[in-house]
């Protein structure tokens, strides 16, 4: 059974923040911890310690620095486990607000420990619902306790009791602020009300797209996620309207939905999600765009020519060459901006002006007409064996290059003030901008000359200077026997060859993008059912925002 | 679906995140409230002001997670006192600390039970679920009668935050004391029957806990719990999925029937004629080829298929644990059809958290290894990328080889290249080059793999050898000796192509692999072996290769001079030809064929014959004393003892029999599985499946494999499952019930539907449509009757057996001779009595 034994949680510096058992006789954390630590990193969500007592599988995750622990000593649903600590932070930041702080957490045990006695009940995962939660667990907000306390002057009819009373009888609770228990859909609370009606739609798109060497996409993936803010009062029931150019059902792919959709009406419509929201901010959807759809398998066989893959029209690509120079320790990075993201809503290249009715874009920076790359970094991992990289230039545009040797890698920066200069430079061409990073990598010396040598031949370990071949023209340049006198170009040849073990394989960008989605999904309307709708005054409209965000967070890989 | 907070993590600017955290640093360790001194708290504890008892058990309780509880017990007592308090706050204060200090102190614990049983009856539901929760959960054995006695209460309850809060309180109940598990059964019966979705999910948690053997008391509650398996919440509805699975195999036997192949292809037409022939052949043969034709296919008794059904919608669930139990459902209980539903939500699970995709790979791979199939068109979503943990990547890449034999050739191609870019440039990671040329081999070696990828398999790998990279050059030369041992006469060529690679190998391992491969390979085909010539060639360099190189030289030279002996029993220089060192015959193999093209060689070069007459002992044997004369003098131990042993082996060069034995027994095929072929035994969504055979053989403690299907005929009639018979308080309408079992959103519906008189919208309530509600009753009760086959069904069937006439001898054929046989074993038998009574 999907039990949970205990909860730890530790803070950025390990120490023991939390502590709460619920069954059994776990492990304690001083023993968990270490153990869990000893494991190399990257640590793998389970682990399994056969030697504590009993045998414990340690289910562990890690959000805004703060480790969280589950021990259990028998066999349990992994995803069960993991996805009941994933809504455990949720709840926590519902209460605490974001981000999860271990201070937080110190000034609010007692809040605290009422959430972990509400969401699990001997063991077993009894409610992780942000909202029926609301209506057990006070918040800590000093101002709404204060409200609370005196009471809500009710101003309007009490919904709850009309809808609760088919429900639940004598409910009427005898504490004054006693929360009602009689929502009538599960994962709202009851009595919500609110002195400004608001709903908010934020759209966010995470891109991973993976192109070959010679830049034609492998796989362009955008998940999307519908993230739904609602302070509206009484229980509304809403529909959203989801558009796209080409059909919002050939755009969206493997869709989830929080339970308060309404999935038949999806099946039947799709782009239409109607439901009846919890209050507050949750997750309403999610779901998948193939940029590449079937386009992919078909260039990557047939057409040898990038010209002929699929646009993708994503907002930045680069391409990593490598063994340049004249012994091939070199390589060269280049970036290529697409012209539509600068920034400048008369550079036109904007297909459809959204249509959206809605008001907001709210976001200083980018609009839905005129989208920015903000934040933009390349990240190129290098290999174990390289020492150091010298040399390392910008050689066109701008941006702040660094070579870390304890990551392994090159972070290449770019300000988004920076990019609008790049772009603005290359208006006339139309074909976007382009930036260049170029770098040498030096390999650990002892080991590089050791190569050298081996290729040589002069090395005690090799044949390679002696004098069997099967064939005899290939054997051009390794027929000398005094290895000494060797021409310099066969001598680059082999540093190229030994460089080549060095030089990176690929190169991720970061970047994100308001205002834009990789889809081209826009949200046609945002309406409220007033009929079915209830506790929201007649002839109220709700203040409606609408934020589109296309992130890639090194999603954009590049091969060579 | 993605979190909640990873959303908003994205949305809001990294600049506010890490001030806010910069700040909280600053101010680390500060106590956010000083601690008061004990008498300071007590006082406040003690206090009449409800605010300063608040205030003093936000500090106490603070304290106990903050310290060991013998800091915090001291104030016991203080506290408990205020169970009695009129505010709520308090008493859910009051209770928390209870629950973690009452079993160091169980007798002033229990003076607090009678307040909180007086709270039980208290008007408030929430205060009554609060408190039945508690005490349940106060781990003093001597209370359980009290505990179930408030259970029995709670499940009568009219609040269902009650009932529910009484469901989940039984198992707490059994563990305080097993003996009062049949009252606690009987009251779970009633829970499990509770017209509220919201009870029935937590009864079920409990029932699996309590009692998961007694499928008796689900019989009556099966079809309501399916029927309201879309609306519990996420976690029951695991539990139910969990329960039905078990359920199912228990109770519904797997009845399949053979039904000709759909497919029309031209080999059904083919097989046909072909059964005719059988005909006259031989019965046993037709009946194989008629079994060919006929695919069985599973019939699904309408209960089962209620379940099936019901998990349709919940595949769409944005909880991943969901999504991977719907799967498990379909996967051990459905049809192939209904689990192809299940594989793009399976897929779907990649973009959650990492955390959540490691467990979901881990699922999917079981599943891709049954049903590989369905997963080719999702192969975008496994390619690897450069940010994946090494454990995403190794499940990412076996899924890409699983599913690579039923790909398009386009695709494979894709895979192909996609494998040796990793295998290239993954000095990244060595972990990663060595899994991907693994990968490859797992692909060529696949039984479904056509000999042309095969070979381009083998190719791509042959092109890894002269890299600088040691890793990939070892691990390559690993799978390449694979292949080569899994095929030997399909792989001479390239044997010979790996030996001209000895120029280009640098890395001792590497060099020592090739050199083995061509000492196995000595003895096929001696007119034309090169073993021979390539240990005169390594022998000029001995000196100069690594300790492994040279072990293997070693073993070569004995090798070579075994099957030497074996060929031309000692003086006899028969192998001349062989011995010309004649580099321009290997320039001649062509380098793409698999085959060992020879037909030159057959006629040996005329000038080799005067080669031999110069020396008097073989060049063979020479050959091989020089190396053993080399490897007296080498500095190595190890190389010295070994070919001590081959000498004393080979000592007397008439009887080699021992030798041959020790050098040249035969090798045993590698065969290497998909890594998680090793976990195929366990069941999808268990952390077994995770953890593989590193928790021991038959998985983590508490692990429970499947049952087997229940034989036909064993399993419990299906009348049990009429709601009518096992509940009477239900045998109303089932309109009724419909109307009892209301969704929430349905309710809401109906109450806006009062208000404002049915929109058309209102019609179509959601949940209702989502595949629930009273017309699945009457799908059951229209299926129910299939099973007892009527008269028309009989004629039906007569008609189909006619249509062809072949099938229809061949079946009375078999009849007869299945008569026969009854006859022959009836004899039997009578011999046998007759053998008794002589007896």
């Amino acid at each position: 059974m999907s039990a949970i034994e205990a909860l730890y949680m530790f803070d950025e510096h390990n120490t023991p923040l939390l502590e709460h058992t619920y069954l059994n006789r776990p492990p304690s954390s001083s023993v968990l911890l270490p153990l869990y630590l000893a494991h190399p990193i990257p640590r793998p969500p389970l682990i399994y310690l056969p030697n504590t007592n009993p045998p414990t599988l340690l289910y562990s995750i890690i959000h805004d620095h703060l480790l969280f622990l589950c021990p259990s000593s028998s066999d349990t649903d992994p995803l069960a486990i993991l996805t009941f600590l994933h809504r455990l932070t949720d709840v926590l930041e519902d209460y605490l607000g974001s981000p999860l702080l271990s201070s937080k957490i110190e000034n609010n045990y007692h809040v605290v420990a009422q959430l972990l006695s509400e969401m699990v009940d001997g063991g077993i995962i009894a409610s992780t619902e942000p909202n029926a939660l609301r209506d057990v667990v006070e918040a800590p907000n000093l101002l709404k306790s204060l409200l609370g306390g005196v009471g809500l002057p009710s101003s309007t009819p009490s919904t709850a009791a009309v809808v609760g009373g088919g429900f639940g009888k004598g409910m009427g609770s005898r504490l004054g602020m006693g929360p009602e228990m009689a929502s009538p859909v599960p994962w709202r609370r009851a009595n919500v009300r609110h002195t400004s009606n608001e709903m908010y739609v934020d759209i966010v798109e995470t891109l991973q797209v993976t192109l070959s060497p010679s830049g034609r996409p492998l796989s362009a993936l955008a998940s999307g996620t519908v993230a739904f803010t609602a302070k509206v009062s009484g229980i509304p029931d809403l529909i959203l309207h989801l558009g796209c150019a080409g059909g919002i059902h050939n755009a969206i792919s493997l869709p989830v939905f929080h339970p308060c959709v309404r999935l038949n009406r999806w099946r039947e419509r799709p782009g239409e999600i109607s439901f009846v929201p919890p209050d507050g901010r949750f997750v309403l959807a999610g779901y998948e765009v193939d940029l590449l759809a079937d386009a992919a398998l078909g260039a990557f066989s047939t057409s040898t020519t990038a010209k002929s893959a699929p646009k993708l029209g994503i907002p930045a690509t680069v391409s990593v060459h490598t063994s340049l120079g004249p012994s091939g320790s070199e390589f060269e990075a280049r970036l290529q901006l697409n012209p539509r993201f600068t920034g400048k809503s008369t550079a036109s290249s904007q297909p459809s002006a959204t249509k959206s009715s809605l008001g907001r874009t709210s976001s200083a920076t980018g609009t839905t007409a005129a989208p920015v790359i903000e934040e933009m970094l390349i990240h190129i991992p290098l290999p174990a064996t390289v020492k150091n990289v010298t040399d390392l230039r910008v050689l066109r545009g701008t941006g702040d290059a660094t070579y870390g040797p304890g990551d392994r890698a090159i972070e290449w920066r770019i300000s988004s003030r920076e990019i609008s200069t790049l772009m603005a430079q290359d208006r006339g061409g139309g074909i976007g901008a382009t930036a260049t990073l170029r770098g040498t990598v030096i390999g650990q010396d002892e080991s590089a000359d050791e190569t050298l040598d081996i290729g040589g031949g002069g090395g005690p370990v090799s044949l390679a200077a002696s004098t069997y071949h099967y064939d005899d023209s290939a054997s051009s340049f390794s027929q000398t026997a005094a290895a000494v006198a060797k021409p310099s170009g066969i001598d680059d040849a082999k540093r190229v060859q030994a460089n080549k073990v060095l030089m990176p394989s690929c190169a991720t960008v970061s970047f994100s993008v308001k205002g834009w989605l990789a889809s081209g999904i826009r949200v046609e309307s945002l309406n409220v059912d007033q009929k079915r709708s209830k506790g929201l005054g007649s002839g109220v409209t709700p203040y409606k925002g609408v934020k589109y965000l296309c992130v890639s967070r090194r999603g954009v890989e590049c091969r060579c | 679906m993605e979190s909640i907070s990873r959303i908003s993590s994205l949305l809001e600017t990294a600049r506010d995140l890490t001030l806010e955290a910069a700040r909280d640093a600053s101010n680390v360790r500060r106590a956010p409230t000083k601690e008061l001194p004990s008498g300071q708290l007590k006082k406040l504890l003690d206090s009449r002001t409800e605010r300063d008892v608040l205030e003093g058990l936000r500090r106490v309780v603070t304290m106990s997670y903050r310290q060991p509880p013998s800091q915090t017990l001291p104030f016991f007592s203080h506290v408990i006192k205020n169970v009695a308090s009129p505010s709520l706050q308090v008493k859910k204060l009051v209770y928390i600390y209870l629950l973690q200090h009452a079993e160091h102190e169980p007798d002033t614990a229990l003076l607090s039970i009678n307040t909180i049983q007086k709270s039980l009856t208290d008007t408030s539901p929430q205060l009554r679920a609060l408190a039945l929760r508690v005490m349940s959960s106060i781990r003093v054995p001597v209370i359980s009668q009290i505990v179930s006695l408030g259970i029995k209460r709670g499940s009568g309850d009219m609040s269902p935050y009650v009932r529910r809060a009484a469901a989940l309180a039984i198992p707490k109940c059994y563990r305080l004391d097993p003996n009062t598990e049949p009252q606690l059964l009987d009251y779970l019966s009633t829970l499990l029957g509770d017209k509220q979705y919201f009870v029935t999910g937590a009864a079920v948690s409990s029932f699996l806990e309590l009692c998961p053997d007694r499928l008796d008391l689900i019989h009556p509650h099966y079809r309501s719990l399916v029927r309201k398996l879309v609306d519990m919440d996420e976690w029951g509805q695991l539990a139910t999925l969990r329960l039905m699975v078990v359920y199912a195999r228990k109770c519904f036997p797997r009845r399949t029937k053979k039904v000709k192949k759909t497919a029309g292809n031209a080999n059904s037409n083919r097989k046909s004629v072909k059964s005719t022939k059988g005909f006259y052949d031989s019965e046993s043969g037709s009946d194989e080829e008629e079994e060919k034709d006929m695919e069985e296919i599973a019939v699904l008794d309408p209960d089962l298929e209620l379940l099936l059904k019901a998990c349709q919608s919940l595949l769409q669930s944005r909880n991943a644990a969901v999504v991977i139990a719907v799967a498990r459902t379909y996967l051990y209980l459905g049809t192939p059809e209904y689990l192809t539903q299940a594989i793009g939500p399976l897929v779907s699970l990649l973009r959650s958290a990492e955390d959540i995709q490691h467990m979901a790979l881990h699922n999917i791979v079981q599943v891709c290894l049954a049903h590989p199939e369905p997963f080719v068109k999702y192969y975008t979503h496994f390619l690897v990328r450069s940010t994946d943990a090494p454990h995403i990547w190794r499940l990412k890449l076996e899924l890409l080889t699983l599913i690579f034999p039923h790909a398009q050739l386009r695709l494979q191609s894709l895979i192909l290249a996609e494998l040796s870019h990793f295998s290239h440039s993954g000095s990244l990671d060595p972990a990663l080059v060595k899994e991907s040329v693994r990968a490859i081999g797992r692909c060529s070696q696949s039984p479904a793999t056509s000999p042309q990828t095969s070979a381009r398999c083998l190719k791509l790998l042959l092109k890894h050898i002269g890299s600088a990279d040691t890793h990939l050059v070892a691990e390559s030369l690993e799978v390449i000796r694979h292949l080569i041992q899994r095929d030997p006469n399909a792989h001479r060529t390239t044997v010979v192509r790996l030996a001209k690679h000895l120029d280009a190998a640098t890395s001792p391992q590497a060099r020592a692999s090739i050199i083995w491969l061509v000492g196995e390979f000595a003895g096929i085909d001696p007119e034309n072996n090169i073993a021979a010539d390539v240990l005169r060639i390594l022998v000029k360099g001995f000196a100069d290769e690594a300790e492994p190189a040279k072990l293997q030289i070693v073993l070569l030279a004995a090798k070579v001079y075994v099957h030497h002996l074996a060929t031309n029993p000692p003086p006899e220089p028969a192998k001349a030809e062989e011995l010309k060192p004649s580099p321009s015959l290997m320039d001649d193999y062509p380098e793409e064929q698999g085959g060992f093209r020879d037909e030159h060689l057959g006629s040996p070069p005329p000038q080799s014959s005067e080669a031999p007459k110069r020396q008097k002992p073989h060049v063979i044997e020479t050959l091989y004393n020089y190396v053993l004369l080399l490897v007296r003098y080498d500095t190595s131990y190890d190389v010295r003892d070994r070919a001590r042993v081959y000498r004393a082996l080979l000592a007397t060069p008439t009887s080699t029999q021992l030798a041959t034995l020790l050098l040249l027994a035969p090798k045993p095929v590698p065969h290497i599985p998909s890594p998680s072929e090793m976990r195929k035994g366990y069941v999808l969504g268990s952390a077994s499946l995770v953890v593989g055979d590193e928790g021991g053989v038959g998985g983590l403690r508490g692990y429970e494999d499947l049952p087997r299907w229940v034989k036909e005929g064993d399993e419990p009639d299906s009348a049990l499952r009429d709601e009518s018979i096992g509940n009477p308080s239900s045998t109303y309408v089932s309109a009724y019930e419909s109307a009892k079992n209301m969704s929430a959103a349905e309710r809401l519906d109906a109450a806006a539907g009062s208000s404002s008189r049915m929109t058309p919208d209102s019609m179509m309530s959601p949940r209702s449509l989502n595949g629930m509600g009273g017309d699945m009753g009457v799908g059951g009760a229209s299926k129910a009757p299939q099973k007892e086959k009527t008269l028309d069904d009989w004629l039906a069937e007569e008609e189909e057996e006619t249509d062809s006439e072949e099938e229809t001898d061949d079946e009375e054929e078999s009849e007869e001779e299945s008569e026969y046989e009854t006859d022959n074993e009836d004899e039997d038998e009578d011999e046998g009595e007759r053998d008794q009574l002589i007896k």
